[in-house]
């Protein structure tokens, strides 16, 4: 284990991480823990190697009629049919609370494609997009 | 909270007087007009129980936020799982579309009632005028505008007096069994959509969103339970209004109200032009109001299911899938009005599902509010529990019952 996020202690899969709100410093969310990457240490013991964001693998996750069709949502409405998932590697991760916080600010990840379709073709280009509410 | 006493008190009355305005909606005037023409005030008892229910659940809702920092949505995620949560997302969303369209048509409708221009011209405006707001106008300032407006409903209760209601006959019914006219399951019918008005899904998002965005903590708890335990009972006062002058206008002509200027006629019977003229205005912010509310809802639940950004702090463009939510949501509302659906139908069938749904959002409430993990020494005390658990069963009698009771009575025929 190369660094430990502050947070509970044993840490929980299935109960501390998964579906959580991911933000960044700022307190920008950045989305869900919808799945997580596992990898086999040194001593042949299981970790976490990343945390995954995107309803593509949530829907992988959940397998059943809910997730088939979650993941065919995703897959519908991402450009080439591909969705990947957002990875953050586990070593960002500096707190697990309510929240799960990362050390990087949130510019710094990609911007999910419906996200950045939806910005750029629609909601970006509606009078004041850019300013907060007043 | 920087302008000590003297703005804290004007905050607290302030968000009284919005949370009266704010408990009645589309809902609570065509549930509690029909049940009193049906049954005069035979279901009065239900609005009460409504209230104390609602008083709970955002009592614990808001408690869970100011320590927290969660929304409810969130915490439906992480306590359901994601597919449960899934199925409870689409459920409340629904409702909450449903609850929308319903609101519009009842600003359309008391517009019309103003200008005798039909509501099926006023919808159209009305949807675009309420996503300008949405899109460009910070939230609370409204909210609080239309809050107080809301408070000329206060004419109802006036209108009980001027109506020489008989109040021994009022007490008398109060425990009675249904009238001859009806049966138990009609009866259950309406008990059904008068606990759902009361207690409506949207409120919780709503509310525990607004906290969240307001950045609640501790020192919030005070205001956030005044603003609940005194203005939610006495927004109910006014739900319990309706149904009283609705009993002694329609109940003894056996006429049933199925639309919305049928609701404001004992107004104008009891307190004539000015009490329409002020009916009206009430009627028109209330249902803004909520409109407001329910299309921010349908924001809300969803971009807090996916772990979205979300709320009206940032600028739309870095929350376009929220604002696309939102937008999306009222041209369905609109289109579902245009269609020439009833929008007294739509309310009826929105207070119904919404029965449905309820369980599904409130457990995860109930669950956190008695989790140290989250809430550390603000987690329910025992008369708190036993409410909240109390609650948690009526809820489910209402929603195991809802559909059963829609299909029985031909949707209360």
């Amino acid at each position: 284990m190369t660094t430990t996020p502050d947070g509970p202690d044993p840490l929980r899969i299935d109960f501390h991480l998964l579906d959580r709100q991911i933000v960044d410093p700022a307190g920008a969310k950045i989305g869900k823990v919808d799945d997580v990457e596992l990898e086999v240490g040194d001593q042949g013991e299981l970790r976490i190697a990343a945390l995954l964001v995107g309803q593509h693998v949530l829907g992988e996750r959940l397998k059943g009629a809910v997730g088939r069709w979650l993941a065919a949502v995703a897959t519908r409405l991402h450009p080439e049919g591909r969705p990947q998932p957002l990875r953050i590697p586990f070593e960002h991760v500096t707190k697990v609370d309510s929240e799960v916080i990362v050390g990087l600010r949130k510019e710094l990840f990609e911007t999910p494609p419906l996200e950045k379709w939806l910005r750029d073709n629609l909601i970006g280009r509606i009078p004041g997009a850019g300013h907060a509410s007043e | 909270m920087s302008g000590g006493a003297g703005k804290k008190v004007l905050g607290v009355t302030l968000g009284v007087l919005t949370a009266i305005g704010g408990f009645v909606d589309i809902g609570d005037l065509v549930a509690n007009s029909q049940a009193g023409a049906r049954f005069g005030t035979r279901l009065l008892w239900v609005v009460v129980l409504g209230v104390i229910g609602i008083c709970v659940f955002a009592e614990m809702a808001g408690r869970v936020v100011a320590v927290s920092h969660r929304p409810v949505f969130d915490l439906i995620r992480e306590r359901l799982g994601a597919r449960m949560a899934m199925v409870t997302l689409v459920g409340s969303y629904l409702v909450t579309l449903l609850t929308l369209g319903a609101e519009l048509g009842g600003v359309a409708i008391a517009l019309h009632l103003a200008t005798s221009v039909n509501y099926l011209l006023w919808v159209p405006v009305v949807a675009f005028v309420l996503w300008v707001v949405l899109w460009r106008v910070k939230f609370d300032t409204l909210e609080q505008v239309f809050g107080l407006m809301g408070l000329a409903l206060i004419v109802f209760v006036v209108a009980a007096f001027a109506l020489n209601t008989d109040w021994s006959k009022v007490g008398g019914e109060l425990t009675a069994a249904p009238p001859d006219t009806e049966n138990w399951m009609t009866y259950g019918y309406f008990a059904v959509a008068l606990f759902a008005s009361a207690l409506t899904p949207y409120e919780v998002f709503f509310f525990s969103s607004g906290g969240v965005e307001e950045r609640w903590n501790r020192s919030d708890l005070v205001t956030s339970r005044v603003n609940v335990f005194v203005g939610f009972p006495l927004g109910g006062l006014l739900a319990i209004a309706i149904m009283v002058c609705s009993s002694v206008v329609f109940e003894p002509a056996m006429v049933n109200v199925s639309n919305v200027s049928q609701a404001v006629l004992p107004v104008a019977i009891g307190l004539g032009k000015i009490g329409l003229a002020v009916v009206i205005l009430g009627v028109f912010a209330v249902t803004f109001g909520a409109a407001m509310e329910t299309g921010l809802s349908a924001g809300y639940t969803v971009a807090q299911y996916f772990g979205w950004q979300w709320g009206k702090s940032v600028a739309p463009k870095r929350d376009a899938r929220f604002h696309t939510v939102i937008l999306v949501s009222i041209v369905i509302g609109a289109v579902m009005l245009l269609t020439t659906l009833d929008p007294v139908q739509i309310t009826e069938y929105s207070l119904i599902f919404s029965a449905v749904v309820l369980p599904l959002t409130y457990l995860p409430i109930l669950l956190v509010a008695n989790d140290r993990e989250y809430l550390g020494d603000q987690v329910n005390g025992k008369i708190r529990n036993a409410l909240g658990v109390l609650f948690l069963i009526i809820i489910l009698i209402a929603a195991i019952a809802a559909i059963p009771l829609l299909i029985i009575t031909g949707a209360g025929k």
